[in-house]
């Protein structure tokens, strides 16, 4: 099935992709704003389906990496991804035939649409985290041995870098640091690769999922108890793995510090009538271990979202707070990161947790 | 001795304290001119207590009225946004996502210009004198006077907002401006918002403020007075003119700070249950905890500082279904006193079950004599629930808390509260309004985002309590009361330079020597 993504579907899409974020990916207030004026200007965007991306096909990646805190006071212009995507094909000398997102949590799931809306290149559904993460190496792109360059990086003022660098984890490190010196947000064109690669290189149709997804938060506003059932249907149906309502209980204890760069801490929840004993989740601005009492529910690269009890919206890391009714969903993962080459790099030994990937299906 | 005012939509209440105590208070209509409501008030507190202008020290006023015109879309003005930022947020401009009737009423005057720093303040572009000039241009062609001007991380180093002030005044001497960085906190668009509806209420905060300086003057009241913002603190009737927005959550701050002194506890949590609604708030250190997200004020975000308040749908007037199972959040509000059974009507309330289970006494009991007895415990038990949920939601730890009820509908909570250590029902409750307003201290705070590795911690905040000690002593706090009420950091994520936004906030006492009597 083809979907096509107009303004008043940004809503829901937004709504999806905070759900997908599992605690990370930061606000897409601004994003959203840009990508609803965008598809007004333009007219809507026709997603293509990976399996019809012709394996001559040259895919790039496109999104923005950097801050989002800094970002809602140092807006973007709103033209970066378009001038990426020109400077990427002037640089390079080869015509981009498709985009994809870097990830589908958060901002990045709506911002590949400007481009694709304003330049007539085809978006393809689907992206290369099926959640969001914290690192450019963590990506299906990077997993599948796609070399992150040519790149290029285009900032507030006009200019670009590129980049010429052999493998994503010096590539992290360096947009990093582009990012850090150009106000705190870049928009990248990067993960250059051909069609038949990009076929088992990207998680598909993860964008028209994270809308539909929206769309059953929208319509189910309510009880976290009302909607799972739903919720469970609809992954039920999708690339992901089972949904599991992991725990519903309140927030007695958050508690966080900046490790390296990133947001490190611990979220604690105690369950109504202390039923059960009390949940712990550790954040690397994402979720990334949930335990009750001391046995392991769900962990990387498996998702763990939090929505609030009454409203079902799902909540970002940075938003909790005592007293805060929750509940916690854990989502196994597509199969892209389920491999032992993957989880070398996403799972729980690769963020420094001392065991192995379980699936959720498993525990 | 002090005077407290609250001037609401409705109610103008007043209050008179000497030495701590509550000596005389009054509720009266509030008027269409304010003037004429607060002079009402003001006659009958003096009266009761016996006293004349000159015995007065200090008044403090609280006020909806601001909050009022924007909700309701009244006496505000054409005001123009000035947002230096450009090449950055060139296609998110100023309004964008503001209602259509507000952003009308405001006439969408908007402006870019090239600006704006970076969050370690490298220029994101160098200012355009021509383009100044073009702006100030227009804007003396429209014959607008009134002008917001924000620029980017403006909070950290505001001098390009005051550079763009002093070219306007230059050219436009009697434009009436506000700078986003004395209004707003990190987040461009919210800030600018604030700006604009700051800059817009201009006028009407002139008006208002008169009307409060001709009441005082009309009953020989000399003495300064003050107006009660939304962090808990006073400002100074001049900066209440140039700053109208920072009034937009003193209701709300002002009922908790009431409850506040009047219970003399500085950690509680308060319950004001109104007809429609009770608001749960949190007192932390004797003030109001601060609410984390972006609010709206008449459908524009803002990111004021404003109290976290939980509302519930619990009133004297909600309404009481499922044999008590169920309340709220219909209410027949302030038609209590003709659909009411206690008042001959015909709908069930929460105040009838009050009555019927002899927690209050009010309108004829003989009404709800017949209630049948496991309806009026059930629903006894629904009203203590929803309350004891609310208060297990906001408060800060495990343990139980003290809980302080005030408003109309308090009468409502007869039984023990699971949360609460202690609930206090303090004398005076109806106005604790005008009671935190009377008490009121001085506070100022500032915001900026730093890296410790480049300017050390202590360094950043001895400056910025030496900034903003300056500035209270600047507003008419006493020296020596001055006191660090909070230091807040908030490390800025995915940055591997550990970038740190620090708030930092001081209050003291209002200097009395010298002032008035």
């Amino acid at each position: 099935m083809t979907v096509t993504i107009g303004h008043e579907d940004i809503a829901a899409l937004c709504t999806g992709s905070v759900f997908l974020a599992t605690g990370g990916g930061g606000d897409p207030y601004v994003s959203r704003i840009l990508v609803e004026q965008a598809l007004k200007a333009y007219g809507p965007v026709t997603l293509t389906r990976l399996k019809d991306v012709p394996d001559d096909a040259h895919v790039v990646a496109i999104g923005e990496v950097g801050a989002p805190t800094i970002s809602l006071e140092q807006l973007p212009i709103g033209t970066e991804c378009l001038e990426s995507v020109d400077r990427y094909e002037e640089w390079t000398g080869k015509r981009i035939t498709h985009l994809v997102s870097f990830e589908v949590g958060g901002a990045n799931s709506v911002i590949p649409l400007i481009a694709a809306a304003a330049k007539k290149i085809a978006l393809i559904d689907g992206d290369g985290m099926a959640r969001a993460l914290p690192e450019a190496q963590m990506m299906t792109f990077a997993i599948e041995g796609v070399r992150p360059s040519p790149a290029v990086a285009v900032d507030y003022a006009g200019g670009a870098v590129y980049f010429d660098t052999a493998t994503t984890e010096l590539y992290e490190r360096q947009v990093r640091n582009v990012a850090m010196a150009m106000g705190g947000m870049i928009f990248t064109a990067e993960h250059p690769m051909r069609g038949d690669v990009a076929k088992r290189a990207i998680v598909p149709g993860t964008i028209s999922f994270a809308l539909e997804l929206g769309r059953v938060i929208e319509a189910n506003r309510g009880s976290a108890d009302a909607i799972e059932a739903p919720l469970a249907e609809l992954f039920a149906g999708s690339g992901y793995g089972v949904l599991k309502k992991l725990y519903t209980g309140k927030i007695v204890d958050i508690e966080r510090r900046v490790v390296g760069g990133f947001d490190v801490g611990e979220a604690v929840l105690e369950s109504v009538g202390n039923a059960a004993p009390p949940m712990k989740l550790t954040i690397k601005n994402e979720f990334l271990v949930a335990k009750v009492g001391d046995r392991v529910v769900a962990s990387v690269p498996d998702l763990v979202t939090m929505v609030d009890h009454e409203t079902s919206q799902p909540i970002n890391s940075e938003r909790i707070h005592y007293g805060q009714r929750v509940t916690v969903f854990g989502i196994g993962c597509p199969a892209h990161f389920r491999t032992d080459k993957a989880l070398a790099v996403v799972g729980p030994r690769a963020f420094g947790f001392d065991f192995d990937y379980q699936s959720i299906e498993k525990l | 001795m002090r005077i407290g005012i609250d001037v609401g939509g409705t109610h103008t209440d007043a209050v008179v304290i000497a030495n701590g105590d509550v000596i005389a208070s009054t509720k009266v209509l509030t008027s269409a001119n304010v003037r004429d409501g607060v002079v009402a008030a003001l006659d009958a507190v003096m009266a009761e207590c016996d006293i004349s202008g000159d015995d007065i020290e200090a008044v403090m006023i609280g006020t909806t009225q601001f909050t009022n015109a924007v909700v309701e879309r009244r006496s505000l003005h054409e005001t123009a946004i000035i947002r230096v930022a450009l090449p950055s947020g060139e296609m998110v401009p100023p309004m964008c996502d503001w209602p259509d009737d507000i952003a009308d009423a405001l006439g969408r005057h908007v402006y870019m210009i090239h600006g704006g720093r970076t969050y370690d303040g490298f220029p994101i572009a160098p200012l355009d004198e021509d383009e100044i000039d073009r702006v100030i241009d227009d804007l003396a062609a429209k014959d607008i006077g009134l002008v917001a001007i924000a620029a980017v991380f403006s909070p950290s180093d505001p001098a390009q907002e005051h550079y763009v002030a002093k070219r306007l005044a230059e050219r436009l001497p009697a434009a009436r401006v506000t700078l986003s960085h004395s209004i707003g906190r990190m987040g461009l668009l919210e800030r600018e918002n604030a700006a604009l509806l700051n800059a817009s209420l201009l006028p009407l905060a002139d008006r208002v403020v008169a009307s409060f300086g001709d009441a005082l003057a009309a009953r020989d009241i000399r003495c300064p007075f003050y107006l009660s913002q939304n962090d808990g603190t006073l400002m100074s009737k001049e900066f209440a003119a140039e700053f109208p927005a920072l009034t937009f959550a003193s209701g709300p701050t002002n009922s908790l700070r009431g409850a506040s002194l009047l219970t003399d506890l500085a950690d509680a949590i308060v319950v004001d249950i109104g007809g429609t609604t009770s608001d749960v708030g949190v007192l932390a250190g004797g003030f109001p905890r601060q609410s984390n997200v972006a609010i709206e004020v008449g459908g524009v975000r803002t990111n004021f500082r404003m109290p976290d308040i939980l509302a519930i749908g619990l009133g004297g007037g909600s309404l009481v279904r499922d044999d008590g199972e169920s309340i709220g959040p219909q209410s027949v509000g302030y038609r209590l006193v003709e659909e009411g059974l206690v008042f001959g009507g015909n709908t069930l309330t929460a105040t009838d079950i009050a009555v019927g289970s002899g927690a209050a006494d009010i309108g004829s009991v003989a009404k709800v004599a017949d209630l049948d007895g496991e309806l009026v415990r059930t629903a006894t038990n629904t009203m203590h629930r929803m309350v004891d949920n609310a208060i297990d939601r906001m408060k800060s730890s495990r343990e139980p808390v003290p809980v302080v009820l005030v408003g109309g509908g308090a009468v409502l909570m007869s039984q023990p509260l699971r949360t609460a250590s202690v609930v206090h029902r303090p004398e005076h409750a109806g106005v604790a309004n005008a009671i935190g307003a009377a008490n009121a201290q001085i506070g100022a705070e500032s915001e900026r985002i730093v890296s410790y590795r480049q300017e050390p911690r202590e360094q950043v905040l001895a400056a910025m309590q030496a900034a903003l000690k300056d500035k209270l002593v600047a507003e008419g706090a006493a020296p020596d009361s001055l006191r660090l009420a909070d230091v807040e950091e908030t490390a800025i994520s995915y940055l591997a330079e550990a970038s740190t936004r620090v708030r930092v906030k001081m209050v003291g006492d209002l200097d009395f020597d010298g002032a008035g009597k």
